[in-house]
């Protein structure tokens, strides 16, 4: 549990064959971004970088299906909802944030600007960490997805939408002045961020948030998922301090992404572990059904995990959900003859 | 057998590798592998898997099973691996494609003249005279000033941070002029506080380059003597970033004890008229320090 796994994490219905196929897709999308940046071609991989994960995440809600029969529905109030909030929330942005008034003084060389991290390292995740659920949280057939796993994958689809929104707003002056061919120069770490380590923030952290909503819808809100608020909040707000501290006091770049994984990491771990307990409950309650594990394609008979590789089947696949057949207790039958 | 759960307690029957109510592998099986997972055949129904070697006892049902003579098992949502990787690959293409193409219908009509710098008409070195301005504008807005020098606030502008070195002040439209000037210890040279100044832009993005097209001139402003040039630079700052220009002016008295600095921060694109605009500005500063 306590692995901060991306794939297994935020993709929970996959099974071990198609965590490895995204994976591999994810990094081989990684090396184009790496071919663009060595080649010059900024603007085409920050443009990369930014539909990354999202694009990636729109192929698992497809392959695993978890919207059912209203992909238009869900999808509008997950990703495209996110998209919206995004555009509104970085306009915003810029308007109450002058980067050059709070440009760090180049002289002395490590000149902090206080109101700086301020407003990008305090006001605005709060804001966009209030902000971020409420396309998922008004979802209309909510009410159809009922597991703690629906609400976090539907919370990191809200977020990984809000992600793209927010890069191409925030890098439209860039993107639109950018000459197209430049020197690489340190352009490497900043595309790390917004390939990587953006999107999985934004994307982790709503997702705790919103299955935290739909863990209160159950009648199930505790400790454990007030905490997951919290830590969605403190992680995004130490994400965004931290990077603007490191960026201002003039550090090696690396260390910022270093210090982005490190929260980031942290931010899944705590997902992790609320949806092991969820999942836990969750099963308790699902009964014993004749179906097919998604991940080793037994047939088996269980309740809430596969009795041969240990797949959650609460996080199964729409279509194997809807394959279970129930099953009699084995004795009985004995039983109702001898009545 | 029954295999108690060691996490959860709940009896699960000696064939099952995971705990069925929590997901927990089981002793008895920890040396052993779990079965490995079996990919269907493409457009052939799935394998039938028989209940493993070694039957459970009369009062646990295996939980295996063997679907029934023409049993549809529910079909698995199987998107192949080419198609996910071939997305992605895609997704690079389509955006080196369009991404180059947009900065070069964006860059097209781009003006690639040089200017002649943010700080118009330096006086060659030795001889300190004011900037001569023709659209220098009266200064209304009072006058900024700390130990070290004190500088003319226009109307409409604010001070947006101050110090015992450091005066930043801001324009309507939010471009920025910092000013600073101190003692040096030990000595440096005005070349010194130029690569300075170079080096503290360029941690701070991630590429900042000297502006085509410009040169690097020595100079004076208001009797301090030094170096002007520009720095182009990506200027990124939460979830924002733009091009922006900086003219720049890095100074220093005979000794050296002494330096001086100056940086207009603006749009690139701005680059050129913001530097009009802080012209009076600049040319209003009074160095406290020789």
């Amino acid at each position: 549990m306590a692995q901060p796994s991306v794939f297994t994490t935020l993709f929970p219905h996959l099974g071990h064959h198609k965590i490895h196929e995204f994976r591999w897709a994810f990094i081989a999308g990684l090396a184009g971004v790496l071919l663009l940046y060595v080649a010059g071609l900024i603007t085409a991989a920050i443009l990369v970088s930014a539909f990354l994960v999202p694009v990636l995440y729109l192929i698992y809600l497809y392959e695993a299906q978890v919207y059912r029969d209203e992909p238009a529905i869900v999808l509008g109030f997950t990703i495209g909802g996110g998209v919206v909030v995004g555009i509104v929330v970085t306009l915003f942005e810029r308007v109450i944030y002058n980067p050059f008034q709070y440009f760090p003084s180049p002289f002395g060389g490590a000149g902090i600007s206080v109101g700086g991290v301020l407003i990008l390292g305090l006001l605005i995740p709060v804001i966009q960490e209030a902000l971020k659920p409420i396309p998922a949280f008004f979802l209309p057939n909510r009410a159809d997805f009922p597991e703690t796993v629906d609400g976090l994958v539907f919370g990191v689809a809200a977020g990984l939408g809000f992600s793209v929104a927010e890069t191409l707003i925030g890098f439209s002056n860039t993107l639109a002045n950018l000459p197209p061919h430049v020197a690489p120069g340190n352009w490497i770490y900043d595309l790390a961020t917004l390939a990587i380590f953006q999107p999985l923030l934004q994307g982790s952290a709503t997702g705790m948030i919103v299955a935290t909503i739909w863990r209160f819808r159950r009648g199930r809100l505790g400790g454990r998922e007030i905490g997951g608020v919290a830590m969605a909040v403190i992680a995004h707000v130490a994400f965004s301090t931290g990077t603007v501290l490191l960026k201002d006091a003039g550090i090696n770049p690396l260390f910022i992404l270093v210090w982005q994984a490190v929260v980031v990491g942290a931010l899944l771990i705590y997902i992790r572990y609320l949806l092991h307990y969820s999942l836990l409950e969750e099963a308790a309650h699902m009964g014993f059904a004749e179906t097919v594990c998604p991940n080793c394609h037994m047939h088996i008979v269980a309740s809430g995990f596969c009795p041969n590789c240990g797949m959650a089947l609460s996080a199964a696949p729409t279509s194997v959900r809807r394959g279970r057949r129930p099953r009699a207790e084995p004795a009985a039958k004995p039983a109702a003859k001898k009545a | 057998m029954a295999l108690a759960c060691p996490r959860c307690n709940t009896q699960n029957p000696d064939t099952n590798a995971f705990c069925q109510a929590c997901g927990t592998p089981l002793a008895s099986f920890i040396a052993q592998p779990a079965a490995p997972p079996m990919e269907p055949p493409p457009g052939l129904a799935p394998p039938v898997v028989g209940p493993p070697p070694g039957a459970p006892p009369p009062q646990y049902q295996s939980p295996y099973y063997a679907p029934a003579p023409g049993y549809a098992q529910p079909p698995v949502h199987r998107t192949p691996w080419v198609l996910i990787v071939s997305a992605v690959v895609g997704l690079v293409v389509i955006m080196a494609g369009a991404g180059t193409a947009y900065a070069f219908l964006s860059n097209r009509n781009a003006n690639p003249s040089g200017s002649s710098g943010l700080l118009p008409s330096p006086s060659p070195a030795g001889s300190p005279s004011p900037i001569p301005s023709s659209t220098a504008t009266p200064a209304s807005g009072g006058t900024a000033s700390n130990a070290t020098f004190s500088v003319t606030v226009p109307a409409g502008w604010v001070i947006a941070s101050k110090d015992s070195t450091t005066i930043a002040l801001t324009d309507p439209s939010g471009n920025a002029v910092a000013i600073t000037s101190g003692t040096s210890n030990p000595p440096q040279t005005a070349q010194q506080n130029k690569d300075s100044l170079d080096k503290s832009l360029a941690a701070k993005s991630p590429d900042a380059h000297q502006c085509p097209n410009t040169k690097v001139t020595n100079g004076s402003l208001n009797g301090a003597a030094g170096i002007f040039w520009q720095m182009c630079f990506t200027l990124t700052s939460g979830s924002q970033s733009v091009q922006a220009a900086a003219p720049l002016f890095a100074g220093a008295n005979a000794d050296g004890s002494v330096y001086y600095g100056i940086v207009l921060l603006s749009l690139a694109s701005n680059k050129d008229s913001f530097s009009a605009e802080a012209a009076p500005v600049l040319a209003s500063i009074k160095w406290g320090l020789h």
